[in-house]
């Protein structure tokens, strides 16, 4: 069928194929088998949301530039994914122009897969529906005459299983034939907007068919298959159980088994660091490249492993089906705090590091909870505290060993509970003007995980991450390098030898008075501002202000812990580290947003400066008066 | 046919059984949302499971499962 004109077009510009359809009716698998994997995420201006890019394989015929757009349950008030993908079918989007569309619909779920179908059918572009779940359907007793189906339609229809591949060829063969030639007067472009009528009118379509035909009169009501795992996981005794099994493989994946990885990226990029300016002595260009620049890098890094290994279990739980089931079970209490149920994912993840957390919101589909779970998640516990903890609770109860245990783990406690305080409130006091949307989650049939799909969706996501938010933690992190390494004497920009000199160490000094209350000198302060780049940066400038010399971070930190015991004001005998100044620093960590990474990506991820900016100055704000408040307070109460 | 249930809240109908719907009450966005996820009157759906909690209940609706909140679910009558 093609014709020499098409062949010309086709020459000169690649047509764009959308991809459309609901949650679930396995798009993206599809994107998977029709460009082999080689796809993108692609982000464009003025919205948070990603869309995948990529090329249809060669053997394919001519390629076809193919966007997966997000799945859309309904274009009536919808999430902000939902409302990108009606804008790019109604051919609003100024980037991204389809040509032609395929409807990936599930056949288990016709009904209400053609209604969506409708909507797109009056684009007035070329339309073809590719029918998925057709094993299911076979599981289900049922089956689906395909000529029927796409004679009743109007439009082509053709059965693929993306998993296999199988169909996919035949697929992308009719989108060729019909891309250039719309076909006319399609019974999908009939269907009313108004979804009473729209309902009728396929169900009328799909039984005058005869096109879905069912072995006996009972057969095919439900998958058998997911009923006898959702009788388990959904069990009013065994479904919490499960859901705490999963929960603690998905907390110990990101936590412990991230580490070996960590360690070896921040191990081999202090290397490279150390070679630097090893290889170039006494030269500051080479300590900027040394310690800023790779250093910088090495930030970013670091939070590789965590991010993969959170977004390939996440795909897997989304991709299973568990998902969906596990954000029912927890809705209830969260819902009460204003977020959704599937904000446990981002939150559990905010244990381990805000900034995969903040990305995690995604799953949630709608605004108002997504905002109030991003807003929450800095108050979770994340590793990055867990060394200034050690150092502060080491301090704090010398010798006890396990109450300093005790005080951690309630540390840990505390942060959910506050955290979850702070949605209650905030849901009821600042999002009030917003209603709560609608649950209504879809609980997708259960479907044994793909693993080549998954981690090329997993490498999909987490290199996304590096583009978007490796630039500006890198940029923050070479700042804090100079801020805390050049510092300004009359007439002249100088590297001190010693940190007194920096920039960071005067603006220490000046914050002084500030500092004072919190019971705590300007050296404390240059910590506080170091931990800016990462909170675990504290020990390690505390380290240098104070003059600790050591090897290695073992005896850094009993070095440290000598020198707090002894450390007096300058030019008195009064000590610095007192049970409530420590108790003060304690506070001051466990509320405020010490990490431009997180501001970064907060960011990025809600596209505006608002809620990063408001976050980094309330949690830092209360983090301070808090401090100072319970400083006081101890004080007051005699202790010392 | 002949004889006509009272029309009740679906939150308050008992699990595996079969309802009828009758029609939807409540904010008219939300409404208008569940009327396309194929909430029609008219329609057949059952209640298929509720959460340990009590709350979400899982609806089977259309060949698809949905997980509504008590509050959502009340905004339908079935009969």
């Amino acid at each position: 069928m093609t014709t020499r004109l098409s062949e010309v077009e086709s020459q000169t510009r690649e047509l764009t194929l959308c991809l459309v359809g609901m949650p679930n009716s396995g798009k993206t698998t599809l994107m998977n088998a029709i460009t082999g994997g080689n796809f993108r995420t692609a982000n464009y201006p003025g919205v948070t949301v990603s869309l995948l890019r990529g090329k249809s394989k060669a053997e394919f015929g001519p390629a076809l530039s193919i966007v997966d757009l997000p799945g859309v349950h309904s274009p009536v008030a919808p999430s902000p994914e939902e409302e990108l993908a009606c804008r790019v079918i109604e051919g609003n989007h100024a980037r991204v122009r389809p040509d032609a569309f395929v409807l990936v619909a599930d056949a288990t779920q016709l009904e209400r897969h053609l209604k969506f179908a409708g909507f797109v059918a009056k684009q007035g572009k070329p339309l073809v529906v590719a029918l998925t779940m057709i094993d299911i359907l076979r599981r289900m007793d049922q089956s689906v005459d395909v000529e029927k189906l796409a004679a009743a339609l109007g439009v082509p229809v053709v059965p693929v299983d993306p998993r296999s591949g199988e169909g996919v060829a035949e697929l992308v063969k009719t989108v060729h034939k019909f891309a250039s030639a719309p076909p006319v007067g399609s019974a999908l472009a009939r269907i009313p907007d108004e979804p009473v009528s729209a309902f009728k009118v396929i169900r009328d379509l799909l039984q005058g068919s005869h096109a879905v035909r069912r072995v006996s009169r009972l057969s095919g009501l439900t998958d058998s298959h997911t009923t006898r795992i959702d009788r388990i996981v959904l069990h009013r005794y065994w479904g919490f159980p499960v859901f705490f099994l999963v929960l603690v493989s998905l907390f110990a994946a990101i936590f412990w088994a991230a580490q070996p990885f960590v360690d070896a990226i921040d191990a081999g990029f202090s290397m490279a660091g150390d070679l630097v300016v090893r290889v170039f002595p006494e030269s500051i260009i080479a300590r900027f490249i040394g310690e800023g620049v790779i250093g910088g890098v090495g930030a970013v890094a670091v939070f590789f492993p965590q991010i993969m290994i959170l977004f390939f279990l996440m795909t897997l739980l989304e991709d299973s089906g568990y998902l969906a089931r596990g954000a029912t079970l927890v809705d209830r209490p969260l819902s009460y705090l204003g977020l959704h149920g599937r904000s446990f994912v981002p939150m559990l993840s905010g244990f381990a590091c805000a900034i995969p957390a903040v990305l995690a919101a995604r799953a949630i589909p709608a605004r108002r909870e997504r905002i109030l779970t991003i807003w929450i998640i800095p108050l979770m516990s994340c590793s990055a505290r867990l060394p200034v903890y050690a150092l502060l609770l080491a301090a704090l109860l010398p010798g006890a060993a396990w109450s300093a245990g005790l005080s951690l783990a309630g540390i840990y406690v505390g942060s959910l509970l506050i955290a979850s305080l702070t949605a209650g409130l905030a849901s009821r006091l600042v999002f009030s003007y917003r209603k709560p949307s609608l649950l209504a989650m879809e609980l997708p049939v259960y479907r044994t995980p793909r693993w080549k799909p998954i981690l090329r969706m997993t490498w999909a996501r987490g290199s996304s991450y590096l583009r978007r938010a490796g630039v500006p933690i890198m940029t923050v992190s070479a700042c804090l390098w100079l801020l805390s390494n050049f510092g300004y004497v009359p007439k002249a920009f100088v590297a001190p030898a010693k940190m007194e000199g920096s920039f960071a160490a005067q603006l220490g000094q000046k914050m002084e008075p500030m500092l004072r209350p919190m019971g705590v000198d300007w050296r404390v302060g240059v910590g506080l501002i170091s931990a800016f780049a990462a909170r675990e940066v504290f020990v390690s400038s505390m380290a240098i202000v104070f003059h600790v010399d050591a090897d290695n971070d073992q005896t850094a930190q009993a070095g440290l812990l000598q020198q707090m015991r002894t450390a007096t004001f300058p030019g008195t005998s009064q000590m610095i580290f007192t049970p409530s100044s420590i108790f003060g620093l304690i506070v001051f960590f466990f509320f405020s947003l010490q990490c431009f990474s997180t501001v970064a990506v907060v960011r990025k991820e809600t596209n505006s400066w608002r809620l990063a900016g408001t976050q980094l100055a309330f949690y830092t704000g209360l983090g301070y008066v808090l401090a100072v408040a319970s400083v006081q307070a101890l004080r007051a109460l005699g202790v010392a | 046919m002949t004889e006509t249930l009272p029309a009740k809240r679906l939150s308050e109908v008992s699990l595996n059984e079969w309802c009828r719907i009758d029609r939807l009450e409540g904010p008219r966005e939300d409404c208008e949302r569940l009327l396309d996820l194929g909430f029609t009157p008219g329609e057949e759906i059952i209640v298929t499971h509720a959460a340990p909690l009590g709350d979400p209940l899982v609806i089977r609706v259309r060949g698809a499962l949905l997980a509504l909140r008590k509050r959502e679910a009340a905004w339908i009558l079935v009969e």
